[in-house]
């Protein structure tokens, strides 16, 4: 037994604190943006750090930005001296980001006169449009400066002052720049509300009770961390997986790992090399995105409730060599490293572990997050329209429950859009959303369903996906059925009025009419066991 | 008279106001049928007061709290436009668990078979793109008729703007001769699947509601004529049971909604700002917490209940299914569970004499905290051996029968500290600053414990305790919320006075034919609020609307704005989404009578001693009668306060005060055996 340094209900009370203005900031930022994607979809992640970065606390948001936000705040650190009511803009995935539409704001908190920050909070939402070739930022470019506009950690506000000059470069190169504003102001907005709620609460400790608090809760993720790992069996696990594609040639590109797992030292190494070389197309992931993949798959090894800090990092030792499709160097386009390979990644990892730990690992889920991007004119109001979402799929079985059906999975939680609110916003009419039935892979327990959805076009508009799991399904596990492939459709609206239908790579971009139809079927599950 | 019935776990608890003061009668309830109980509790009453007018019956009722729990509401048809009929079971497509690869399957109220879709569609501007024929509507009315749903419930795209085809579909639905509940009555609000979800669960509720509501109606008005019946709402305020039967989804914390408001109430009186309610009752416990500054208890209308989103307004209560009736048993790896299984009211537990599973009571009886003699005045006889061999037998590998009895109370003080922890660490306040509010039939015994465990240093138990909820229902206000949605650029601000005018009339009109011309003015108040945003955004604040001065309200919105969120703009265009008026009647106003009494010592309330056990050990505890205690009374534990239904256990090292309220103050402390 571990001797805690601070009171447990203290920590205990602390730990729900930081946890709570993670997710304060969270409801802050919903409730003031302006695109469909952030208010009503939550593709957005809050997160709280300490003086010297390290993550204490996140919201329950989407754990693919989660675990990378911290390159983030070093970045910024590293990048510029913070001072009181500054805030850092970011979003290069070669400075701190992901891929270019999630931008990402840091902010220091001072406390008193004290010359150090006691706290970072930083927030990171995926923007609709952040300018390129495609409408919507997530197109089968060939280099990043295609993908849109490079935000390098600069200052957005100074002194609690927005920079104008400097908020004007960002939003001359976008599509739909007052959307933008908005958008880019709830961040601001969500920072402050942090920064607000934790000076109240570094009010109520001495100095140095709250470093010990802090300390001591990055210590106890690691001890739940730790725990686990001394309960595995010693040994080195090899997996492989595939995507599709990289939209550009037709080669399929390989994810391999090689998972060490030392139970006497409590500790896992993943080791990423055997991995493809960075492709030409948009699927390169930067190492901030393996390292993302990696957290998720130890936070889901503790219990639900432990707390997601740093700490949880420290027993991992994490190889990938640079200039692979895991560690991308520039100028190689990232845009679908953060949606699609991180996906692949945790297939990967999973499929590693379930040679360590059959039982506790479900089979592969639908593995894409099916991106939509839709851009054009909008008749109704003659304005530019960017349109972003990601559709679920089917959850892959466990062993004794079958897979969910339709719903968001791994390194993604983000809601769909309402309809009502998707058709006020855009020139679309919704034709269908329902369950695709039959796609789980069958096994002693299925996997869950994916979902189809039709959206009818009301404007002519250019229509890009970026997608996988065409050629290479969901895997079952433990002698279960592989899931169906997705698949996509485009209904062309042909002047006889009848509709003659196209089925749609993965990764394109098509110019669409009004009247066209996109069917979007995503893949179930990989079914577990033998049926 | 105005009587308040709070049909809640075992007992049915009626409260009224004769001669100034509050009075309380407690009958069993019937859960079979819980308006016997009701009926019983009333005759009861006016035989007691030779009463022979008008009642004023405020109901409290678990119908529609239990059958949301236990999963036993009608077979729904949904039916909403074609294409989209697994909407209500896709919601919002995440995950409620982020982190865990095992979440059980999520199960839909409205199963497969039972989904329907009309050809059908309006624009999102309101246009009418398709309409459905009637053969198309003859068609849906006997797949419905077919499927032997018992409720309908009829959601549409886009019906908050334009509610023509619901109407069309409803009145084709009719036809079969069951409840229907129409989304843009019950919700007339915007995002497809929470209006759904809510219409669904209004459906699930309503055969039973209906058929609940208007028999009671009907009986009460037979025997005691010119009588009125109301239901408590989850929001906290008094509805008629008409209203309530057509719309039950805003009766799903009936019951629960009234203990907050007792408890706040009777809290305030004693001083207490900060509190944290816990009300163990036979079958659940409910635990909630209040802050006046933070302008009393939180309503929200983001509520998920038995897996459902429902967005009409309620009481934030946080629910557990354990309490008194709870049942103990060891599991397949030999682990000693309790609950949420549950011997209710019958067979209830094992020294009532007919339950023959050990619950949460055999366990407190059997630790020496339940006194024959004062229990129910002694009206119910406790099965001493019955219970002692019967524990004895399920008493597992434990080596006696209080192991096991300590043991039991252990597990379940356990799972009410996680629930208190819900609603206060986990939202980052701390449970050390508040008082522990303790109602229901256990939560006196149970409240000490559990304040120890949470480090909270006094505990308040309310004068009446057992009869909290009723007490709560009988002194809150008649609440009926009015809203239109206008979506008005806020220089179309102009029109807002006429929009409140035309509310307020239809809200009179609707109050003077519920309640007659007897209504006065001054307990009349009428609250005017709008729901405002910039454009464009998802979400609106809601901020009070002053006719006399009406640009004071946008000003306070950029105000709210900054406050909540960080930054505010005056010169970017404001949105008024929807106009809400609120229109209360005040309950008649009572005044508790302070008692004036010297400091005393409760020796003349002290009825004997008897062996209550703590932490393993018997210890001699004084009994106290709760009615013949004093105000000023000071005395320490170990002792046990009893009263008609509930016992405070006061453990050795605590001590307690009888205020002037006659409210039991626990200064609690550490244990010395």
């Amino acid at each position: 037994m571990t001797r805690l340094t601070v009171d447990p209900i203290d920590l205990a009370i602390f730990q729900s604190a930081v946890h709570s203005i993670a997710e304060e900031m969270g409801a802050a930022l919903r409730r003031t943006a302006l695109s469909p994607n952030i208010k009503e979809r939550r593709d957005y992640s809050c997160a709280v750090f300490d003086g010297r970065g390290r993550v204490i606390a996140m919201g329950d948001h989407m754990p693919v930005h989660l675990g990378s936000m911290p390159m983030s705040v070093l970045a910024a650190i590293d990048a510029i001296k913070l001072g009181r009511g500054d805030i850092a803009v970011l979003n290069d995935p070669y400075a701190g980001g992901t891929h270019l539409p999630d931008i990402t704001m840091v902010m220091p908190v001072f406390h008193d006169a004290e010359q150090e920050p006691l706290f970072y909070v930083a927030n990171r939402a995926h923007h609709a449009d952040v300018g390129g070739t495609y409408p919507g930022s997530m197109g089968p470019a060939r280099e990043i400066f295609q993908e849109g506009i490079r935000i390098p950690p600069v200052r957005i506000v100074r002194g609690g002052q927005v920079d104008r000059e400097m908020l004007d470069l960002i939003l001359f190169n976008v599509r739909t720049p007052q959307e933008r504003e908005g958008d880019l102001d709830a961040q601001i907005g969500a920072c402050r509300v942090g920064q607000d709620r934790l000076l109240e609460l570094a009010a109520k400790y001495e100095p140095m009770k709250l470093c010990a608090l802090v300390d001591e809760l990055l210590d106890y993720s690691e001890r739940l961390v730790r725990a686990e790992l001394r309960k595995m069996p010693a040994g080195e696990f090899c997996a492989e997986d595939w995507l599709d594609e990289d939209g550009v040639t037709d080669n399929p590109c390989r994810i391999a790992v090689k998972l060490t797992i030392d139970p006497a030292e409590a500790a896992i190494t993943a080791d990423f090399d055997g991995s493809a070389t960075q492709v030409n197309g948009s699927i390169n992931a930067v190492r901030a995105i393996t390292l993302s993949a990696c957290f998720y798959i130890l936070r889901c090894l503790i219990a639900e409730d432990a707390p997601a800090t740093a700490g949880i990092l420290r027993p991992l030792t994490l190889v990938t060599r640079p200039g692979t499709i895991v560690d991308a160097h520039p100028p190689a386009p990232v845009a679908g490293g953060n949606v699609e390979t991180s996906q692949r990644i945790v297939d990967v990892l999973m499929r590693a572990l379930a040679l360590a730990v059959p039982d506790r690992v479900p089979a592969a889920s639908a593995g894409t997050m099916s991106n939509l991007t839709i851009g054009g004119i909008d008749p109704r109001s003659v304005r530019p329209f960017t349109y972003y979402e990601t559709t679920a799929g089917g959850m892959g079985a466990r062993n004794g429950i079958d897979g969910i059906s339709g719903v968001q999975t791994h390194m993604t939680n983000s809601l769909n859009t309402p309809i009502e609110a998707l058709e006020y916003a855009y020139p679309f009419r919704v034709r269908r959303y329902g369950y695709r039935e039959g796609s789980g892979g069958n096994g002693a327990y299925r996997g869950g369903d994916g979902l189809v959805r039709e959206i009818e076009l009301l404007a002519d508009a250019q229509v890009t996906l970026l997608a996988d799991r065409r050629k290479f399904r969901p895997y079952g596990l433990a002698g279960g059925d592989d899931g169906v492939a997705g698949k996509a459709t485009l209904l062309r609206n042909n002047l006889s009025n009848s509709l003659a239908s196209e089925e749609l790579p993965g990764k394109c971009s098509r110019q669409a009419k009004a009247g066209d139809v996109l069917r979007l079927e995503t893949p179930g599950g990989g079914g577990w066991g033998k049926a | 008279m105005r009587v308040a019935i709070d049909s809640g776990g075992t007992f049915t608890d009626c409260v009224y106001l004769a001669d100034g003061e509050l009075r309380v009668v407690k009958v069993f309830s019937t859960p079979a049928d819980p308006s016997r109980g009701v009926l019983d509790g009333l005759s009861q009453i006016v035989a007691r007061e030779k009463y022979t007018g008008a009642l004023d019956v405020r109901h409290g009722t678990t119908v529609g709290t239990n059958a949301m729990l236990e999963r036993k509401g009608a077979r729904v048809a949904f039916v909403t436009t074609k294409g989209l009929e697994d909407t209500i079971a896709i919601g919002r497509q995440t995950r409620q668990r982020l982190y865990d690869w095992f979440a059980p399957l999520p199960e839909c109220l409205v199963p497969r078979e039972l989904r329907f879709g009309v050809p059908e569609r309006v624009s999102a501007e309101g246009a009418m793109l398709r309409e459905p024929t009637e053969e198309e509507l003859q068609a849906l009315l006997e797949s419905v008729r077919a499927s032997g749903a018992e409720a309908v419930a009829i959601s549409l795209l886009f019906s908050f703007t334009q509610p023509i085809t619901e109407q069309r579909v409803e009145a084709s639905l009719h036809n079969l001769g069951v409840p229907v509940s129409v989304s843009h009555r019950i919700l007339p609000e915007f995002r497809e699947y929470e209006r759904a979800a809510t219409t669904v669960v209004n459906a699930y509720l309503a055969p039973r509601m209906q058929s609940y509501l208007e028999r009671l109606e009907r009986e009460v008005t037979a025997k005691h004529p010119e009588s009125r019946v109301d239901v408590m709402q989850s929001s906290g305020g008094i509805l008629p049971a008409r209203v309530a039967a057509e719309q039950p989804v805003r009766t799903v914390l009936s019951g629960p909604a009234g203990g907050v408001i007792g408890a706040i109430t009777l809290a305030r009186w004693a001083g207490f700002e900060r509190i944290i309610g816990f009300d163990m009752g036979g079958t659940s416990t409910d635990v909630f917490l209040a802050d006046a500054a933070q302008g009393g208890a939180r309503l929200t209308r983001e509520s998920i209940v038995a897996g459902m989103p429902i967005s009409v307004p309620m009481l934030d209560i946080h629910t557990v299914g354990s309490g008194g009736g709870s049942i103990a048993r060891f599991d397949a790896g030999g682990m000693l569970r309790v609950g949420p299984e549950s011997a209710g009211a019958d067979p209830g537990p094992i020294c009532f004499g007919k339950g023959d599973k050990p619950t949460v009571t055999d366990a407190n009886y059997i630790l020496g905290r339940m006194d024959a003699d004062s229990f129910l005045g002694g009206s119910v006889t406790l099965h001493d051996e019955r219970a002692r061999v019967m524990m004895q037998e399920h008493k597992g590998p434990l080596t006696s029968v209080e192991e096991f009895a300590a043991g039991i109370l252990r597990v379940v003080e356990t799972n009410m500290e996680k629930a208190i922890r819900v609603i206060s660490v986990e939202r980052g306040l701390d449970p050390r600053e508040f008082a522990l509010v303790a109602f229901g039939g256990g939560g006196p015994l149970h409240a000490c414990a559990l304040a120890r465990a949470l480090g909270i240093g006094t505990v308040l138990v309310p004068a009446l305790p057992g009869a909290l909820s009723a007490v709560g229902i009988l002194l809150a206000d008649a609440v009926r919320d009015y809203s239109r949605t206008v979506m008005l650029a806020s220089d179309d601000a102009d029109g807002l006075q006429g929009i409140f005018t035309e509310l307020e009339k239809h809200a009179r009109h609707e109050l003077r034919a519920e309640y007659g011309e007897s209504v006065r003015e001054e307990r009349v108040s009428l609250l005017r609020t709008l729901d405002v945003r910039y454009r464009g955004q998802g979400y609106e604040l809601n901020v009070a609307f002053d006719p006399s001065l009406p640009a004071k309200a946008l000003d306070n919105f950029h105000d709210l704005h900054a406050k909540s969120y960080g930054f505010s703009h005056r010169e970017r265009p404001v949105e008024i989404v929807n106009v809400r008026l609120r229109i209360a009647v005040a309950a008649e106003p009572y005044a508790p009578k302070l008692a004036s009494e010297s400091p005393n010592d409760g020796s003349d309330a002290c009825t004997g001693e008897r062996s209550v056990w703590f932490d393993g050990v018997a210890l001699s505890s004084s009994v106290y009668a709760r009615d013949r205690l004093r105000a000023e009374a000071r005395f320490h534990g170990p002792a046990l306060i009893t009263e008609y239904t509930s016992a405070t256990l006061l453990p050795p090292g605590s001590g307690a005060h009888v205020d002037t309220f006659g409210n039991l103050i626990v200064t609690v402390g550490e244990m010395q055996a």
